[in-house]
């Protein structure tokens, strides 16, 4: 400040007339924040370890199928991509179920919503932006082992056209998948604050219940009630997106396969998890802000 | 000080209730430039009145104005121009003071290196040194609270809300953060409205004093007007009680009503006609004793509720008095 003279020794305080970002800018910072955080980067040594082990784990795999197709000469990948995160499943739920609380209790445990929300971005809007990080986080997390594979596949001379139409199918899976899961363990993680029961509650939900869905399907395949079992693939994200995955050839095998209307129900019932755990949470945020 | 239309708070009929519980009832306040206090029990209604201010909560009925702008459709442009700091706790122990009050600054719209020179800027004028790069979780209440202040500030607000910044502080610490009260008001140029349950410490930094209770505006004036002259006088000799006592027969004599308070006399208003300053004087001087002290016997602002408030019949809308 030209007006205010000051000893040498103290500047004062000096008033800040720079630029000021509009709430979209705002919003995208604290988007890649939260996406940086899900694997702990900008945070302590220690939360870093958990996410990079999990990543990984789920790339190791593919790095070795790479390594054993290119020694070998196989003519096309073992398993395909779909089918490569399937495998992964237990570890893509294990990272949303550690990362969630992260993104979502943190803020309202301890309470420092509070300042997000008395500062320009709305409620609703740090709810999307939360559940797009960690949307993101968990595309980037499926997405990476999957990209290895289409590398290493294309490195050894597989069909460019055919891999590239696989490897879209997967991510566009993916990309549902991740919206889910991120719905449902950001919806949990930001009602249970305690940090172990987000945890368990996701895992739960992202785990045991898939876990079950698949004995019934495979008690119903056997016993030749596939309807049953179809119905049952409704209740979980993982049974949802095997079954497109199955009803769309994307190479994942599934006891019960869904057809006809019931992939239309699919579909729609994953864009509805996806939707509800989003609208859910997006309330929550509200609900805290006007406490 | 500002102008009618240039004042910093006005409310209009603010009302919020909370189904049976009456939170702020038809509250008519004007909060001008410098340190405001608002003052009140728990459960006065203060949290409740920064939190519609802010934009968070709709009251039931009425309306306010923060900085020229409506709370009801211009919460997002008052939120850009204030900043809050909240009663509770509400600080990540996970990480340092430093880089929340930069991720607070980039939350209000600081790009990334005007956020990083100005957490350093206000961390300094808040008092934390070299624990800012400490994680949170293992602060002390009072580097709490100066972080809690910092991230108020750091986007240079025109307007802050301070819900109860002593709470919980000891004595020395309080003295530091109501220092930094009054420095935010003064030196900084920032308008500051600031809660408290005691009255005593807003006496000390606010320029006006606004009083809530059970959800109503008891009184808002300005803090001189609070600390008003009781027409009496405090006077006080060299010595001790022995003195002040032959003072205080003397006073009496000469036909003063006076009573002892403390090591001084407390002179009630005179009858007409009768110089009371004089008669000290020429008093003191005949009894041979050196006077040390002479002045105007100022009321505390606590007399606010032990005189004024008839309890359970507060004074809707009561104006300045006195």
């Amino acid at each position: 400040m030209a007006d205010r003279a000051g000893v040498i020794h103290d500047l004062g305080y000096r008033h800040y007339d720079g630029p000021r970002d509009g709430v979209a800018t705002i919003a995208r910072t604290l988007f890649v924040t939260g996406l940086r955080h899900a694997f702990g980067l900008g945070r302590s040594g220690k939360s870093k370890i958990l996410p990079f082990l999990l990543l990984g784990l789920s790339t190791l795999p593919a790095a070795i199928v790479v390594g054993v197709v290119t020694l070998v000469g196989l003519s096309d990948l073992p398993l395909t991509y779909a089918g490569y995160t399937n495998q992964t499943q237990l570890l893509v739920s294990l990272f949303a179920a550690a990362q969630a609380p992260v993104l979502f209790s943190r803020d309202l445990r301890y309470r420092s919503i509070v300042l997000y929300l008395a500062r320009p971005l709305p409620a609703y809007v740090v709810a999307l932006t939360r559940w797009a990080s960690l949307t993101t986080a968990l595309l980037v997390f499926t997405v990476l082992p999957v990209l290895v594979l289409y590398a290493g596949g294309l490195l050894a001379g597989l069909d460019v056209s055919d891999q590239t139409t696989d490897l879209l199918k997967a991510v566009a899976l993916l990309l549902l998948v991740s919206s889910m899961l991120a719905g449902i363990t950001g919806f949990i993680s930001s009602v249970s604050l305690r940090r172990g029961f987000a945890v368990v509650g996701s895992i739960v939900a992202l785990v045991v219940v898939p876990g079950v869905v698949t004995a019934v399907q495979a008690i119903a395949s056997e016993e030749g009630a596939e309807q049953v079992g179809v119905a049952a693939g409704l209740a979980s994200p993982w049974s949802l997106t095997n079954g497109l995955a199955s009803a769309w050839d994307a190479g994942v095998e599934v006891f019960t396969p869904p057809e006809g209307g019931w992939v239309v129900a699919y579909l729609a019932v994953a864009v509805l998890i996806a939707g509800v755990g989003l609208a859910a949470i997006v309330a929550r945020f509200l609900k805290v802000g006007s406490q | 000080m500002t102008g009618d239309s240039g004042q910093v708070i006005e409310t209009t009929g603010l009302t919020k209730h909370y189904g049976q519980v009456h939170a702020l009832t038809d509250l008519d306040i004007e909060v001008g430039d410098g340190v405001t206090g608002l003052v009140g029990a728990n459960g006065a209604g203060k949290s409740t009145l920064i939190k519609i201010l802010l934009g968070l909560l709709e009251p039931t009925s009425g309306g306010a104005r923060v900085l020229g702008h409506d709370i009801a459709t211009e919460g997002q442009e008052i939120r850009r121009l204030v900043g809050y700091m909240p009663e509770h706790d509400c600080l990540p122990p996970d990480v340092s003071a430093s880089e929340f009050v930069v991720h607070m600054a980039r939350m209000s719209g600081l790009g990334a290196s005007a956020a990083r020179e100005r957490s350093a800027d206000v961390l300094r004028h808040v008092g934390l040194d070299e624990e800012r790069y400490r994680p949170m979780g293992g602060y002390s209440t009072g580097m709490k609270q100066r972080a809690k202040l910092a991230q108020a500030l750091v986007h240079d607000p025109r307007l802050v809300f301070l819900d109860e910044p002593t709470n919980g502080l000891d004595p020395a610490a309080r003295t530091d953060m109501l220092g930094l009260v009054r420095r935010i008001g003064s030196d900084f140029g920032i308008a500051v409205l600031v809660t408290s349950h005691l009255l005593g410490e807003l006496e000390q930094v606010s320029d006006h004093v606004v009083v809530l209770d059970a959800g109503h505006l008891l009184r808002s004036s300005a803090t001189g007007d609070f600390l008003e002259q009781t027409g009496s006088l405090l006077v006080e000799v060299v010595g001790g009680t022995t003195e002040r006592d032959r003072f205080g027969e003397a006073l009496a004599a000469a036909g003063l009503t006076c009573r002892p308070r403390g090591t001084a006399i407390a002179v009630e208003p005179a009858p007409a006609g009768v110089s009371v300053h004089d008669l000290v004087r020429d008093t003191a001087a005949d009894l041979g004793l050196g006077l040390m002290r002479l002045q105007p016997d100022r009321r505390h602002l606590e007399d606010v509720f032990h005189d004024d408030v008839p309890l359970g019949d507060p004074i809707p809308g009561g104006g300045p008095r006195g």
